[in-house]
């Protein structure tokens, strides 16, 4: 490891340098205007688009950076590909839009004088969640999902003005430490018996036969319980309806994109890259027969969109309700990756990509709601789709859309993970999959009724979004229309970003 | 004519008024009103101007050259790579002599509705832009031959119709909306994984000789289509095929309603309003025949001639258990909406025959089936504007009382009952012919014939209760009917009579394609060519 | 190292393991459970330097020194959260910080 690598092994790293330039500018701004908070968010806003632009200028580039050993030199801490950059543009544009978001939130504004410390954390968030999905080191595989939980435990309860608040925090940090100890125990394990931490590396010995595969299977369900936590798949769930709920809700939206996006990105990157000993032509994996792997998705993947399906029928807060509806949609995506196909990757890139979409939006709204009517329970909702044409059918529309009917751009993710199922012939695995979603229905259009159908006790309140906030609500719902009709780009762009360096 | 896109202007001429709508204002609502009047009647008109331009003798079904008013272009693609071949989704739209009946009944239909709509009171804005999108869902079933656009098109109708019965319907309207929802939404999945089944099985080759998936429903309906190892092939030996078949005929059958499916439909009808009860009842029931005709049958021929048993045993469930069920009606209105279960049984019968009186016959049943019982749920609306009750045994004599409208009344009920001289008499006399002809249904063919007779009796009984006898005082002051229901009765009873009189009106359209379509069933795979 | 087997070590990490999954579990009180945390990841950390040990690589032992610097932020943010909660509620009693349900 000489001076020279690591000079090209920055380069490699340009967007995370950005963000943490970003993140360094910030905090010194917040020091010297200590006074006056209002520019943060446009220095903030700055770093992100700075950081945008190196993330599209990555695109297409690959390399592996930071080698560890000079023998190793093509495997290192990270690796670069299209795939990994399609995850950091997806965080990158969810984390603009939360800019915006907390621009507006009445939560965040209470806070102002803590202003720099939010968006430094923010940046925190992002800039874990861009090395989560590169990272092909166990190392850096660890380090930056900490970075991503530390930040996200201090902002979870950042806003400090309630109870739950504090509550939502601790539950958040008390899973999140098991979690990740668990994790740690089975990088241990992982490491005793191949001797490595790099991905790479340790896909090339583990084709020898004297690996322990019992101790083997052990570290890696304690890894994938690791993983699992982050995108919150049952059984590893427990904390997401608390923390969702209990965290201001720009926070909520942004865990519930970005952060679940990082862990995806990492779990696909760790199964691929670990344990695939080659991709066939056809698209489909040669998985390491460590042990069952189809199943043990598979299984994770219904457990976790039928509980989460199931236990958002009785919500009525509706961020709890989103944050059960999430965990239902990390189901889907797990089904996605049950395939262990190309096509079932592509599948997922393309749904998340929707998703980011809808559920943003759907939180956007919550959020508007929120504010002027104090309230994020369904009840307090009745009649409010005819005081609030605007805000009511843009509700509708996302709503619509996450319950994946066309023609909103949710059907088009749905059209593809189903597509895969079929393609790869788990006919059951479809059945459940879309009964599942027919449950759905009946809590995403309970929204509606309260909105439409059910007649007001009291006289609804009228809520009139000022033009920045119309602006932003069309700027999330003309797409999720338009690509519903015609989603070539999204397809053409997942097609091209689904294929790992090395395989 | 050639070049105009004709379909897409029908299809789509009500998304135009939706956004008119749109921006004007909810205190414009005369305005709001006559907009839709005006765009259902130039619906109207399109779909006529399209039957004076129909060939009748282009046989449709699963040769492209002989759709008529056909548009297609590349809709959707994206260029494939060694795992995932090229995505190619065409919009493809086309008529032929099954669907021409089912877009005027849809024209027809529709505009009557919004005539009916009139007393709407509740947010109208809201209620005609989600009528004018509802009608482009409906049209762009009938006209859609590209299995992806038919599913988007199915599903758009979903929303508007659960608003639509949710905020103007009765007193129980949030639960008969959601059922309605759950139910269709339900049967739907399952048709959108038959659908990418499909997709993944058949190709169809492009004009530069590369060979693609599709979602093209005709280039489905050719064996050679089929790759050998494809999931639903018909070479493939598994009995996925076949539980494709169930699935998607499950999906269709929900929206029939076929028994055991079919608890939905009173609720949805009893709580909607009585233009939605209209549409309801006049053209979305026959979307799920109309699918089975376009889908299934030419699809799976194979399994269709495997099951057909089954199907027209659901058909005569459908009949006797419909018209036993409305014997036991107090309801009026529940009443009309299990006959209504009763007469789809009829289609299923006549389809389940394959044979060229049978599915002529289920076809103008479809057609009859819509104006009959438009026109019952207009009578029905009519009543309940003034008295605000529907039980049967609250009114008598109202014949006295409202004599036009008893003239109206006595020809939809005789009409429904299947009297000669009446359009039913004459599908109903085809769907007999076709389904006694045939041996293996001659036996559920003669038990079905029952249906006729409890036809008579509920409606007869009916038309006692409410109409003859000796007036009730209560309802000495009610009103015969307006101009607007003028208008609304008339034209429905002039092609009752009409088509009783001069069947061969609409039968001449249907002819061929389904001759075509009974040859191809009947023959398997094996092309049809004459 | 040469006298003591290397299934001594892993042994007593993974004793350690299991003392600390069932404090996490059993212990009410919140600082408890943050010190069964510390627990776990110590236990991580001794395996992690008897196989580094064992293997004669380094990796192990660097990944240590990370591991051991984020258990004290973690504790560090863990602290602030109990601090935040006891200002609220007087109490760090778990049990007892539930708003949320099902």
């Amino acid at each position: 490891m000489d001076v020279s690598n690591i000079i090209e092994s920055l380069k490699l790293i340009k967007p995370e340098i950005a963000v943490s330039a970003s993140l360094i500018l910030v905090l010194i701004f917040d020091l010297i205007f200590h006074k006056d908070k209002k520019l943060i968010p446009y220095v903030a806003l700055l770093g992100l688009f700075a950081t945008g632009y190196f993330v599209i200028h990555q695109f297409g580039t690959t390399g592996f950076g930071f080698a560890t050993k000079s023998t190793f030199k093509a495997f290192g801490m990270v690796t670069v590909d299209s795939f990994g950059t399609f995850f950091k543009l997806l965080i990158l544009i969810s984390a603009v839009l939360v800019l915006f978001f907390s621009s507006f939130s009445d939560e965040i504004k209470k806070t102002t004088d803590r202003l720099g410390e939010y968006y430094v954390l923010i940046f925190g968030m992002i800039l874990g969640m861009f090395l989560m999905v590169s990272a092909t080191d166990f190392l850096l595989i660890y380090l930056s999902m900490e970075l991503l939980s530390l930040s996200s435990y201090v902002l979870a309860g950042f806003t400090k003005l309630r109870d739950r608040n504090s509550e939502a925090s601790l539950k958040y940090v008390i899973y999140g430490s098991v979690s990740s100890g668990l994790m740690l125990f089975g990088i241990s394990i992982i490491y005793g018996l191949t001797g490595s931490t790099n991905l790479y590396v340790i896909n090339s010995l583990i084709q020898s036969p004297q690996i322990n595969v019992l101790a083997l299977s052990f570290a890696l369900i304690l890894v994938m319980a690791g993983m699992g936590f982050k995108i919150s798949a049952a059984p590893f769930h427990f904390w997401t309806p608390d923390v969702y709920e209990g965290s201001p809700i720009t926070i909520t939206a942004f865990l519930s994109v970005a952060s679940k996006a990082a862990g995806f990105g990492l779990l696909i990157r760790f199964i691929k890259t670990g344990f695939a000993a080659m991709t066939l032509n056809n698209g489909y994996w040669m998985l390491n027969p460590i042990f069952d792997w189809k199943l043990i998705i598979v299984i994770l993947a219904i457990l976790t969109m039928t509980l989460g399906n199931f236990s958002a029928l009785w919500q009525n807060n509706l961020k709890r309700m989103l944050a059960y509806s999430s965990i239902a949609h990390a189901g889907y995506l797990l089904l996605g990756l049950a395939v262990f196909s190309n096509q079932g990757i592509a599948a997922i890139l393309i749904y998340f990509f929707v998703y980011m979409l809808m559920n943003l939006g759907a939180f956007l709204i919550v959020m508007l709601i929120a504010d002027k009517l104090g309230s994020e329970d369904v009840d307090d909702y009745d009649g409010l789709g005819y005081t609030s044409p605007f805000l009511g059918i843009s509700l509708a529309v996302f709503l619509v859309s996450l319950t994946g009917l066309p023609p909103t751009a949710g059907f088009i993710g749905k059209l593809y993970i189903f597509s895969a199922l079929i393609d790869a012939k788990m006919f059951v695995v479809a059945v459940i999959g879309v009964l599942n979603s027919v449950v759905s229905l009946y809590y995403y259009i309970r929204v509606l009724k309260h909105m439409y159908l059910v007649k007001p006790k009291i006289q609804p309140v009228e809520i009139i979004p000022g033009l920045s906030q119309k602006f932003l609500v069309l700027l999330l719902v003309v797409p999720v229309l338009f690509f519903g009709i015609y989603f070539s780009p999204i397809v053409e762009l997942a097609k091209n970003c689904v294929v790992l360096l090395g395989f | 004519m050639a070049g105009f896109p004709i379909l897409s202007l029908v299809t789509f001429l009500p998304v135009l008024g939706m956004i008119i709508i749109m921006f004007l204002k909810k205190e414009q609502a005369l305005t709001i009103k006559y907009t839709t009047l005006l765009i259902t009647g130039i619906q109207l008109v399109v779909a006529v101007v399209m039957l004076l331009n129909f060939n009748y003798n282009a046989q449709g079904v699963f040769q492209q050259s002989s759709f008529q008013f056909i548009e297609k272009f590349r809709w959707i693609q994206v260029p494939g790579v060694s795992w995932l071949g090229t995505v190619k989704i065409d919009y493809f739209l086309g008529v032929d002599g099954i669907s021409m009946p089912m877009i005027l009944l849809t024209a027809i239909v529709s505009f009557i509705a919004t005539l009916s709509s009139w007393n709407i009171e509740k947010s109208i804005k809201g209620y005609f832009a989600l009528f004018l999108l509802l009608d482009t869902g409906m049209m762009g079933v009938f006209v859609s031959l590209d299995f992806f656009l038919f599913y988007i098109f199915w599903e758009l109708m979903l929303l508007p119709m659960y608003f639509l019965i949710g905020i103007w319907g009765g007193p129980r309207k949030e639960y008969a909306a959601i059922k309605f929802f759950i139910y269709t939404l339900f049967g739907s999945v399952f048709m959108l994984l038959v659908m990418i089944g499909l997709y993944f099985s058949a190709f169809e080759t492009l004009a530069d000789g590369t060979k693609v998936h599709t979602f093209n429903l005709l280039a489905m309906m050719d064996p050679s289509n089929f790759s050998a190892n494809g999931i639903l092939s018909p070479f493939n030996p598994s009995n996925l095929r076949f539980i494709a078949y169930i699935a998607l005929f499950v999906g269709f059958a929900i929206k029939i309603p076929m028994f055991p499916f079919h608890t939905w439909l009173p609720d949805a009808h009893v709580e909607a309003p009585t233009p939605i009860s209209v549409i309801l009842a006049g053209v979305l029931l026959k979307m799920g025949t109309y699918g089975i005709l376009r889908i299934s049958y030419p699809i799976f021929p194979d399994i269709t001639k495997q099951l057909m048993w089954w199907i027209a045993l659901f058909g005569m469930i459908n009949i006797l258990y419909g018209a036993f069920v409305a014997l036991a009606q107090k309801d009026f209105k529940k009443l009309i909406a299990y006959s209504s279960v009763s007469h789809m049984g009829y289609v299923l019968l006549g389809m389940a025959s394959l044979t060229t009186a049978g599915i002529s016959g289920a076809v103008f049943q479809m057609f009859n089936h819509g104006t009959i019982t438009a026109m019952l749920f207009l009578i029905v609306g009519v009543i309940y504007d003034r008295a605000h009750t529907r039980g049967l045994d609250e009114f008598g004599g109202l014949a006295v009382q409202m004599p036009i409208y008893a003239g109206f009344v006595t020809v939809a009920f005789f009409a429904a009952i299947g009297l000669p001289s009446m359009s039913g008499f004459v599908s109903e006399a085809l769907v007999f012919v076709g389904s006694f002809s045939v041996e293996g249904i001659r036996v559920l063919s003669i038990l079905s014939s029952l249906g006729i007779l409890l036809g008579a009796g509920y409606m007869l009984w009916t038309l006692q209760r409410v109409y003859l006898g000796k007036l009730n005082e209560k309802w000495a002051n009610l009103k015969d009917l307006d101009v607007r229901e003028y208008l609304m009765f008339v034209p429905l009873s002039i092609i009752v009579i009409f088509l009783g009189v001069y069947p061969s009106g609409m039968l001449n359209i249907m002819t061929t394609s389904v001759n075509t379509l009974v040859n191809l069933v009947n023959n398997g795979f094996a092309k049809v060519l004459f | 190292m040469n006298n003591i087997p290397i299934e001594y070590y892993l042994i007593l990490s993974a004793l350690m393991f299991a003392v600390g999954i069932t404090g996490v579990l059993i212990r009410r009180n919140a600082i408890v459970v943050f010190m069964s945390i510390e627990l776990m990841l110590n236990s991580a950390n001794l395996s992690l330097v008897t196989f580094s040990s064992y293997l004669g690589n380094s990796i192990g032992q660097i990944f240590v020194f990370f591991v051991m610097t984020v258990a004290a932020a973690e504790a560090a943010v863990g602290l602030a959260i109990i601090i935040a909660i006891f200002r609220n509620k007087l109490n760090v009693n778990i049990d007892e910080i539930n708003i949320f349900k099902w």
